[in-house]
């Protein structure tokens, strides 16, 4: 694959293994339009589960060998050309769709077992993607076939639209519910015939493992400790994140320290409300917030330095195999 | 109380776990389980000498619940223990919820919270952003257990809060352990923000769904791991403020509205279950003024409201009509939005 300034993302490896991500998003604003490249592997394998359950995924990878759940964030330019290539390794049929991101069609069509696609389109409409594998749907995408993107306006690197509430850092939480039964029937190439009962809930393909739990504190386990999922900054280090719910459950994001400043829904630019609870509907439910790392107003004496948690409010995503509370669908945000 | 026979020993680091040693979970029939709780407190912050509020919470983890069809579920909640004479630990007899907190925007708070060493909780200020350390949870700073522990907050902005236990919270907000925490503005009640609307009158709703069967775990349950069932909410009774919406919450006082035409009734609606919900005002006009304790930009009229776990939406209803409007609030499926329940309660305009 060829890598470019603009296109920086997790980096891939740990061969055979779920990689938690240690790249950080970058983004350098061009006064031009480039064409971006991306090569991505259909590849899968088992991901261990915070109660040691190994559970079957497949993923949009970074190279033939690992096993990327999600898939490495994308952020480009409007106006980019953009150009993926997508390697089937399995021997099942494949594709790769975004809904929205270009007034073309974005949509490979099949992608046989073993074959190979370009998709190309150029990238129209700012704003934050999912792009996914819409056949056998919703199971092969809730099995891993996802991952964000985004496109920013032209020659900003602040913004989320032109003329939107600035930031300084942005990164994306991807959120998903796993039931194992359903992955199963995919592995086997058979269609779910049970009712959705997710056991398993993730952010950016993690999930939390609190302290003194084994995997604490490691990036590629403990989505507390995931840099594309923990948030950073000191006071005035206003965070923009891309949230992407790739699920099927309904989820209400939640955030100590500070309220949210929720600027989209499902692509939709709203009025800015201060929120401490965000909506996040399933099916590829998008919702944009900047955290704004203000001294937590009502902190006494005021105090700017601590960690606080995002975790969902729907509180079933915390747990992991039916118990484990705190092994879900969680992350710390780190007021430095 | 429904204090149970399995333990946490509050010794040890951060990063404890007490999930055998130390207790005596072998002669309690293999309980005494209770993984990733944290109770040591290690460099607790100062407190302020002259707190404008005190709080005085304890547990009391059982309450009974009589529903409408004549079943009782147990239920746990905060005791408010001011007055003392609890010695500190153990309990008192909550309600549920639990006994609201009411402050004023500004105003120096410290909660005073007791756990004996049977057991561990925290209280969480939900959409009060405190000092790390007055946050209440467990994993970042510490559960309380086996002594009194006090949050200390002030509140910046007027508005719906509630706070909640935030140990093994799946599992304890389910179980009640929660209350209504409302900041008022300088000018006081009756006025919802600092320059904003005015109301005559006010109810607080805070929409719930039970799911009974979770209702006899312990209060550790499934934190060290084994399926305890904590991922499926299978809810069979829909509660408004603590009452069965199902009958009794249409005229419960405190809960069911009378009122005169054309005064001004704020509705502080709190969705309070884990799955969402759509209020329905029953044929009256809301105006949304605020929502999670912030004023909106822009208010907004509606007749009703989608809302996910824990949001809260501050509503005028001025009536300009006599009648009687049934307030129906659907509980819905967070995976297929299938209605599960609906909980009901009455307007009632002269
Ligand atoms: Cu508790
Ligand atoms: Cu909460």
């Amino acid at each position: 694959m060829k890598r470019r300034d603009f296109l920086k993302a997790s980096t891939a490896g740990l061969a055979g293994s779920l990689v938690g991500g240690v790249g950080l998003l970058s983004w350098t604003p061009r006064a031009h339009a480039s064409t971006i490249e991306k090569t991505f592997y259909i590849t899968d394998g088992m991901v261990t589960q915070g109660d040691g359950k190994d559970i079957y995924f497949r993923g949009y990878s970074s190279n033939s060998s690992g096993l990327n759940v999600p898939g490495e964030h994308l952020i480009v330019q409007q106006g980019d050309q953009v150009e993926i290539t997508i390697h089937n390794t399995l021997g099942s049929s494949h594709s790769f769709v975004i809904d929205g991101i270009s007034d073309e069609t974005v949509n490979s069509g099949r992608i046989s077992g073993g074959s190979s696609t370009t998709v190309s389109f150029t990238a129209d409409n700012v704003g934050t993607y999912v792009y996914y594998d819409n056949r056998n749907a919703p199971y092969n995408r809730i099995a891993g076939l996802h991952g964000g993107i985004a496109v920013m306006p032209v020659n900003s690197d602040d913004e989320l639209y032109p003329g939107s509430p600035t930031f300084v850092q942005q990164q994306f939480w991807i959120f998903n519910q796993t039931d194992p039964d359903w992955n199963d029937a995919v592995r086997n190439g058979d269609t779910p015939d049970s009712n959705f009962t997710p056991r398993y809930f993730t952010l950016n393909g993690l999930s939390g493992r609190p302290p003194g739990a084994p995997g604490s504190g490691d990036p590629a386990i403990d989505s507390m400790h995931d840099p594309r999922s923990a948030l950073h900054g000191h006071v005035g280090d206003r965070t923009l994140v891309r949230m992407i719910n790739v699920g099927l459950a309904q989820h209400a994001v939640h955030t100590h320290g500070n309220h949210m400043e929720w600027l989209t829904s499902d692509g939709d630019i709203r009025p800015v409300w201060e929120k401490d609870i965000v909506p996040l509907n399933g099916n590829n439910g998008i919702a944009d917030i900047i955290f704004p790392f203000d001294t937590p107003p009502d902190s006494w004496p005021p105090a700017d330095v601590g960690t606080y948690p995002m975790h969902l409010h729907d509180e079933m995503t915390q747990t992991a195999g039916g118990g484990l509370y705190m092994f879900g669908s969680l992350t710390d945000i780190f007021f430095e | 109380m429904g204090m149970r026979n399995r333990t946490v020993s509050s010794d040890s680091s951060d990063s404890t776990s007490t999930s055998s040693g130390g207790m005596d979970g072998g002669g309690m029939g293999g309980m005494g389980h209770a993984c990733y709780i944290y109770t040591a407190i290690n460099n607790p912050p100062a407190l302020d000498p002259n707190p404008d509020v005190e709080y005085y919470r304890s547990i009391d983890m059982g309450i009974p619940l009589t529903m409408d069809d004549g079943k009782t579920i147990n239920m746990w909640g905060f005791a408010d223990s001011a007055g003392g004479g609890m010695g500190g630990m153990g309990g008192g007899s909550a309600t549920f919820p639990s006994a609201p907190m009411r402050v004023r925007q500004g105003q120096v708070v410290q909660t005073h919270f007791s756990v004996s060493m049977m057991m561990a909780h925290t209280i969480h200020h939900h959409g009060i952003e405190p000092e790390y350390r007055s946050d209440g949870v467990g994993h970042i700073s510490w559960d309380v257990s086996g002594q009194q522990y006090t949050y200390q907050w002030r509140p910046a902005h007027a508005g719906t809060y509630f706070y909640h236990c935030h140990t093994n919270t799946v599992l304890h907000a389910e179980m009640g352990m929660y209350g209504a925490l409302i900041v008022d503005p300088p000018d006081g009640p009756g006025r919802v923000f600092e320059d904003g609307p005015s109301y005559d009158l006010e109810a607080i709703w805070a929409v719930d769904e039970i799911d009974s069967s979770w209702h006899d775990l312990d209060w550790a349950a499934g934190t060290c791991g084994g399926d305890v069932g904590l991922n499926e909410l299978n809810p069979d009774y829909f509660v408004i403020t603590g009452v069965d919406g199902a009958q009794s919450a249409l005229t419960a006082p405190g809960i069911a509205v009378t009122m005169n035409r054309n005064d001004r009734l704020l509705v502080r609606y709190i969705c309070a279950g884990y799955m969402p919900q759509t209020i329905n005002f029953g044929g009256l006009t809301a105006e949304v003024v605020s929502s999670d304790g912030r004023p909106l930009p822009e208010s907004y009229t509606t007749g009703s409201i989608d809302a996910v776990s824990a949001e809260r939406y501050d509503c005028i209803i001025q009536p300009s009509s006599r009648g009687v409007y049934t307030v129906e609030i659907d509980i819905r499926d967070w995976i297929t939005g299938d209605v599960l329940g609906t909980a009901r309660t009455r307007i009632t305009v002269n």
